[in-house]
């Protein structure tokens, strides 16, 4: 199917982008891809876990994005402060058609994260859904499926 | 086997209005007190709602012991060590589940639910002397429990729980779990956990400071400020009506309520649990009565430590872990209140993760002052930490506890004191005594 090797294509390239804008913290440029009805969930201890009755490390509309992303830009954000330096892969995408249009996109991410000497290594697999925009995408859905989101994590304040 | 005193001379380095920093930074120091304070005294365990049908069980530890909460068939709370009885393997591999039998898998002697040893591989080449009766799980000498609050004790002797306790947080403890209309919590909602280099003390310091919210969750409070239009910096500056408090024991607490009741409502930009509606309150009238319900509805956002280990903030129910002198972990349980409307429920949860957790916006940052705090405490030409803010000021009240401004260190010192004196006693030797002769202890309210 022609339309899915320009949409694996513009797929890859967009998820890449993520990447590299969330390794280099910028914050402004990783909330446009957004779209205004989002969802951002890191579900905890488990992966499959009801919103409603369990707790979760992130589960954020619109708003707490933006809040998040405020709260990292006003300079008072002590836990990046020093920032944590991210060099992360993405990988094993795997695309298919959602409901109105919506792509959804499964990938894998192998982070590292360095802060204050010590190096940290995150891993897992992210599930989007995708929604075209112009040329490109935005995310209106990220649900990340950390492989340690039952163990004790010591810092997760950048952008995954 | 006589008592050993300690030789470490803690009047040294804990005075009235400051402490040393080898504290923070001593390994023997930090063994010292998984003895005394992990071992010795009363540690929070976990919460019985956990664990609300038979077999079901979770693994935690006290201080660094592994220790299994578990429900037995006959519907009892027990605390057994994970430990099996024969060469130590853990008996247990998961965090939590259900179990009819515990089996050690290295040479298959299996244990019932309640701790009892129901059976022996090859038990016919253990002589006459053998009797199975006396090889079951290990059980911890002492537990306890306070409204569904699980404690547990490694030493078969020491002061009761009740009188760990005491009025004055049982009063505090009623206060939170009250806030459900049918007065019980349910602690089912999954856990954070969070770690930091830093000693475990800090924790419990921080959690009961009012000094610092102001400048470390200054960009928290922005964001609540331009969302809400309310500016929440009047709770923790120094002309703030809230409270520092200590309860003596070394349970010490901030208190909201004298802030509540003179600024009503200020509050629900963060507390979403006064994002009640009618019919909650409703449902703690119908219970509580309207004088019990406002008095409930006031309290709301109390910072509480039980020392060592429990903290209760906002919904949850926070546990520290002591690792190393320098290593801690930190896991927090938000509570749901049975009988309240769900959607009260969910928007205690969406309110914890805003602030808590590993990627929230507010106790990152406190994790953060604590390793500065670690690396800080290397420069050593002046050791000590000061500690004495309100000293002047504080005063005795009528109730028996030390009252402070909500930015006195009234809480640190009241923290620091019973450290001294818990550590200052003789290795806690009586815990080497029999496992036999366990209690159970059930504060009634």
């Amino acid at each position: 199917m022609a339309d899915m090797q320009v949409d694996r294509r513009k797929v890859e390239d967009f998820l890449y982008r993520e990447a590299r804008l969330m390794d280099a913290h910028a914050y402004d440029d990783w909330l446009a891809l957004w779209t205004d009805d989002a969802l951002y969930w890191v579900p905890s201890n488990d992966d499959d876990i009801d919103p409603e009755r369990h707790v979760s490390i992130v589960y954020e509309r619109r708003a707490g994005l933006e809040d998040r992303i405020a709260r990292l830009k006003s300079g008072a954000a002590y836990a990046q402060d020093p920032k944590s330096r991210l060099s992360r892969v993405v990988s094993n995408v795997e695309i298919e058609d959602g409901n109105d249009g919506e792509l959804i996109v499964n990938a894998t991410f192998n982070l590292t994260a360095l802060r204050r000497h010590r190096m940290d290594i995150f891993a897992g697999r992210t599930i989007y859904k995708l929604r075209s925009d112009s040329d490109s995408f935005k995310i209106s859905y990220k649900k990340v499926l950390l492989i340690n989101n039952d163990e004790v994590i010591h810092n997760l304040t950048f952008l995954i | 086997m006589g008592d050993t005193r300690t030789m470490i001379d803690y009047n040294a380095l804990v005075k009235d209005d400051r402490v040393h920093g080898r504290v923070y930074t001593d390994p023997a120091i930090f063994e010292e007190e998984l003895d005394k304070v992990f071992s010795h005294g009363w540690v929070y365990v976990g919460h019985a709602s956990e664990i609300p049908n038979p077999g079901d069980f979770r693994v935690t530890d006290i201080g660094r012991q592994s220790v299994i909460m578990v429900r037995d068939d006959q519907g009892q709370v027990r605390l057994l060590m994970n430990r099996c009885a024969h060469r130590a393997n853990a008996v247990c591999q998961v965090e939590r589940g259900n179990a009819k039998m515990f089996r050690c898998a290295y040479h298959g002697w299996t244990y019932r639910n309640n701790g009892e040893l129901a059976s022996v591989t090859y038990q016919d080449r253990y002589g006459a002397s053998f009797h199975k009766e006396e090889y079951g799980l290990r059980k911890v000498p002492r537990t306890g429990s306070y409204r569904g609050f699980v404690f547990g004790s490694l030493s078969p002797v020491g002061i009761t729980l009740e009188q760990h306790l005491g009025a004055r947080v049982r009063e505090q403890l009623d206060l939170f779990i009250d806030l459900s209309p049918e007065g019980e919590l349910d602690v089912t909602a999954g856990v954070h956990k969070y770690g930091y280099h830093a000693n475990w003390k800090f924790q419990i310091e921080n959690g009961m400071d009012g000094y610092h919210p102001n400048i470390v969750h200054q960009s928290f409070f922005e964001n609540v400020r331009r969302r809400t239009g309310v500016n929440l910096t009047d709770l923790g500056n120094s002309q703030s009506p809230a409270e520092t408090r200590d309860l003596s024991n070394g349970h010490v607490m901030l208190d909201f309520r004298p802030y509540n009741q003179a600024r009503a409502g200020r509050m629900s930009a963060i507390m979403v649990t006064s994002e009640s509606g009618q019919a909650y309150r409703d449902a703690l009238i119908a219970r509580y009565g309207e004088e019990r319900t406002k008095e409930l509805l006031t309290a709301r956002g109390t910072h509480l430590l039980v020392f060592p280990n429990l903290i209760l903030i906002g919904v949850q129910i926070r546990v520290i872990r002591p690792v190393q002198v320098d290593e801690t972990e930190v896991f927090l349980y938000p509570a749901f209140l049975k009988g309240a409307p769900h959607q009260l429920n969910v928007a205690r949860l969406r309110g914890h993760e805003a602030f808590y957790g590993p990627a929230g916006g507010g106790a990152t940052d406190d994790l953060e002052m604590f390793e500065r705090n670690q690396i800080g405490l290397s420069a050593r030409v002046d050791p000590w930490l000061l500690l004495s803010r309100g000293t002047e000021q504080q005063y005795l009240n009528t109730d028996g506890t030390i009252v402070g401004q909500m930015t006195d260190e009234v809480t640190q010192r009241g923290i620091w004191r019973h450290w001294k004196k818990v550590m200052s006693q003789a290795e806690a030797s009586a815990r080497r005594r029999s496992h036999r002769g366990n209690t159970v202890q059930h504060v009634r309210p």
